[in-house]
């Protein structure tokens, strides 16, 4: 093997008429095995996470030249660094030597990175720069650019980093088109833009990240139904029970036209934002100076104020909740385990005791021990151990909620919108996930490509 | 503390009473009595468990999360009222059916002052989990506690807890008990 093999795929058992029948948009079935197929789960490491955008952080973890974190874009180790000239380079973990793991740490502050094992260093942007006994011990030499870690594309929406290793991916602009109205209502509420409250919490919870990704970009149905009673009941002041707490039922979901991101919130019904965040945070929200700002920005009221408990997905592993403000990445861990790493954003100008609230709020739900999202690992868990069963994984799940119903044209709200309580956006993302399994290059895959098939096919 | 200090009879009661109180402590959690627990605790409580991270030893002192920083707990008493209540609900999924856990704490050092009615002492904690068909997590750390000496029927309340789980990336799916 040379140092240029071919960057072909990985051997697989998968044919690409199997990977393409795991999926039925259509009829809204999703074959188990996606959840616990190691071939299957190998195959996503190179065709998505080693094709997507994944989110890393935000560009307020780095405030100065040699701040740095660690992270991952799948399976891949990575150091994010923020450079001199203030842009962010991204770098494999990983010393072309033998391997080692070049930083160890999840983050600081750093003017070089020395690998621990033979002592080959690396300026912040991640280039070779020092072999110890060059001149001695490498008689013929060494090229330090062609053995200096490989980089990845790296670009930042509204403060959130970003980054791609596909040379041949669509910008993240692009790559995220439809979705950034969406987006924004978390993101661009006011000129000031967002900051994240400093630390990353990490936990797993031993299930696929599909089931994480899938339920932040589809599932409103079981906050609206049973999974978070508790949670809900957790924020009601000691004087009320859950029969005087009011679930929204006014809502949409959107499902991208392309690249399988997806969202839902409910509309003017402020019940379930109070439960989770509580009075200060949801006044803050819908009825203060900051969200008549938003609604100038965003120009629309509605959207500034009373879209609430929105939940998002950009494909493939970043989700979030604006209005909440929980952001994480679900770091995949083989086709049966999922890191979690979440963290909270502020808007910038928001008033101390608001990003206060937000701080304490966001981490008594939406965190390991959270009262809201302490049940989604119970349910992911013991689906993924129920998924071990022959007869389980030999029929294919639902996904058919909303199906037949009404995705016409909002004149509001761009992509596929219909009912808040839908599995559109499951059927998108999964649909896109079927398509980067199986689609090899760009020529196919790209978003303009998939606009004028859908275009030709009206 | 000291190394070179003398000890008193008082010092060895308060120790006992402490140790007692702890104890008790545990078995309110590990019986699952929370609303016993809940009446040892002081209503100006804080109770925050800092996320630690792996550091380089010159950047140490960034090792812990700081106090306007994420946390896995920073929870003031209504916070904690409604934990209980999601603990004690019919709807609590993460802990209904609930977790078996065992709560056993030691090296306890006591610094006080003898004309305070408050006590800082550090205590260190095993917490075995076992939960449903198979799962098991053991967690391992330190408690920094502040307790206010009351009356004699219920010798302190915890006015303060700081938390310092030995995990980076906690290893478990949840955190859905109490330390």
């Amino acid at each position: 093997m040379s140092s240029n093999r071919k960057a072909d795929y990985i051997h697989t058992s998968w044919s690409v008429e199997g990977l393409e029948s795991l999926i039925d948009d259509e009829g809204g079935f999703i074959d188990p095995r996606i959840y616990t197929d190691e071939n299957i789960y190998e195959l996503e490491q190179e065709r998505i996470f080693a094709r997507s955008w994944i989110l890393l952080g935000h560009e307020s973890h780095l405030p100065n030249p040699g701040d740095y974190m660690t992270s991952y874009i799948g399976e891949d180790p990575v150091v994010v660094v923020r450079q001199k000239d203030r842009s962010i380079k991204v770098f494999l973990n990983q010393c072309r030597h033998r391997g080692m793991r070049i930083c160890r740490v999840d983050g600081g502050n750093a003017k070089a990175f020395t690998c621990t094992y033979h002592g080959w260093a690396y300026d912040i942007g991640g280039n070779l720069v020092n072999v110890p006994y060059e001149k001695e011990a490498f008689a013929k030499g060494i090229n330090k650019t062609e053995w200096s870690p490989l980089q990845a594309r790296v670009d930042t929406y509204k403060g959130l980093i970003y980054a791609n290793w596909d040379e041949e991916a669509p910008s993240l602009k692009n790559y995220l088109s439809d979705a950034c109205f969406y987006m924004d209502h978390m993101l661009d509420r006011t000129a000031a833009g967002t900051e994240a409250i400093g630390g990353i919490q990490k936990w797993i919870i031993p299930c696929n990240w599909k089931f994480a990704a899938e339920q932040f970009c589809s599932d409103m149905y079981h906050a609206g139904t049973v999974s978070h009673l508790s949670g809900i009941l957790a924020g009601l002041p000691p004087e009320m029970e859950l029969s005087d707490s009011e679930i929204p039922t006014k809502g949409l979901q959107f499902r991208a036209e392309w690249g399988g991101h997806g969202t839902g919130f409910y509309i003017g019904e402020p019940g379930m934002l109070l439960a989770i965040m509580g009075p200060k945070v949801t006044e803050y929200w819908t009825n203060s100076a900051n969200a008549d700002k938003a609604a100038e920005r965003l120009g629309s009221d509605e959207r500034a104020k009373a879209l609430m408990a929105q939940h998002m997905t950009i494909f493939p592993t970043c989700s979030f909740l604006p209005g909440i403000n929980t952001i994480r990445t679900w770091q995949p861990r083989g086709p049966n385990e999922t890191e979690v790493w979440a963290w909270t954003i502020v808007d910038a100008d928001a008033p101390d005791d608001i990003k206060e609230e937000y701080r304490r709020q966001t981490l008594r739900t939406f965190s390991a021990g959270g009262v809201f999202e302490q049940d989604d690992g119970e349910n992911w868990c013991e689906i993924q151990s129920v998924l071990r069963g022959y007869k389980a994984k030999s029929r294919p799940l639902n996904a058919q909620m909303g199906m037949g119903g009404d995705f016409g044209k909002n004149s509001e709200y761009p992509g596929r919108v219909g009912y808040v309580y839908n599995e559109e956006a499951a059927r998108g993302m999964y649909a896109h996930w079927r398509r980067m399994m199986t689609e090899p290059d760009w020529r196919t895959l790209a978003p303009k490509q998939s606009l004028k098939r859908a275009a030709a096919n009206k | 503390m000291t190394h070179s200090k003398k000890y008193k009879m008082a010092d060895i009661i308060l120790q006992h009473e402490v140790e007692q109180f702890y104890y008790m402590e545990a078995q309110f959690l590990d019986n699952r009595d929370f609303s016993s627990w809940f009446d040892i605790l002081d209503e100006e409580i804080r109770y925050f468990m800092p996320i630690r991270t792996n550091r380089i030893q010159r950047e140490s002192s960034m090792e812990y999360t700081k106090d306007n920083e994420f946390a896995h707990f920073d929870d003031t008493y209504e916070m904690i009222r409604g934990r209980i209540r999601k603990l004690q609900a019919d709807v609590g999924w993460s802990e209904n059916p609930a977790s078996r856990t065992r709560h056993l704490i030691a090296n306890i050092i006591i610094d006080f002052d003898e004309k305070s009615d408050r006590l800082d002492v550090s205590s260190c904690f095993i917490l075995y989990r076992n939960r449903l068909e198979r799962q098991v997590d053991i967690f391992s750390g330190r408690r920094q506690d502040e307790l206010l000496r009351v009356d004699r029927k219920m010798p302190f309340k915890i006015r303060n807890r700081t938390i310092h789980l030995d995990q980076s990336t906690v290893l478990s799916n949840n955190l859905s008990i109490l330390f």
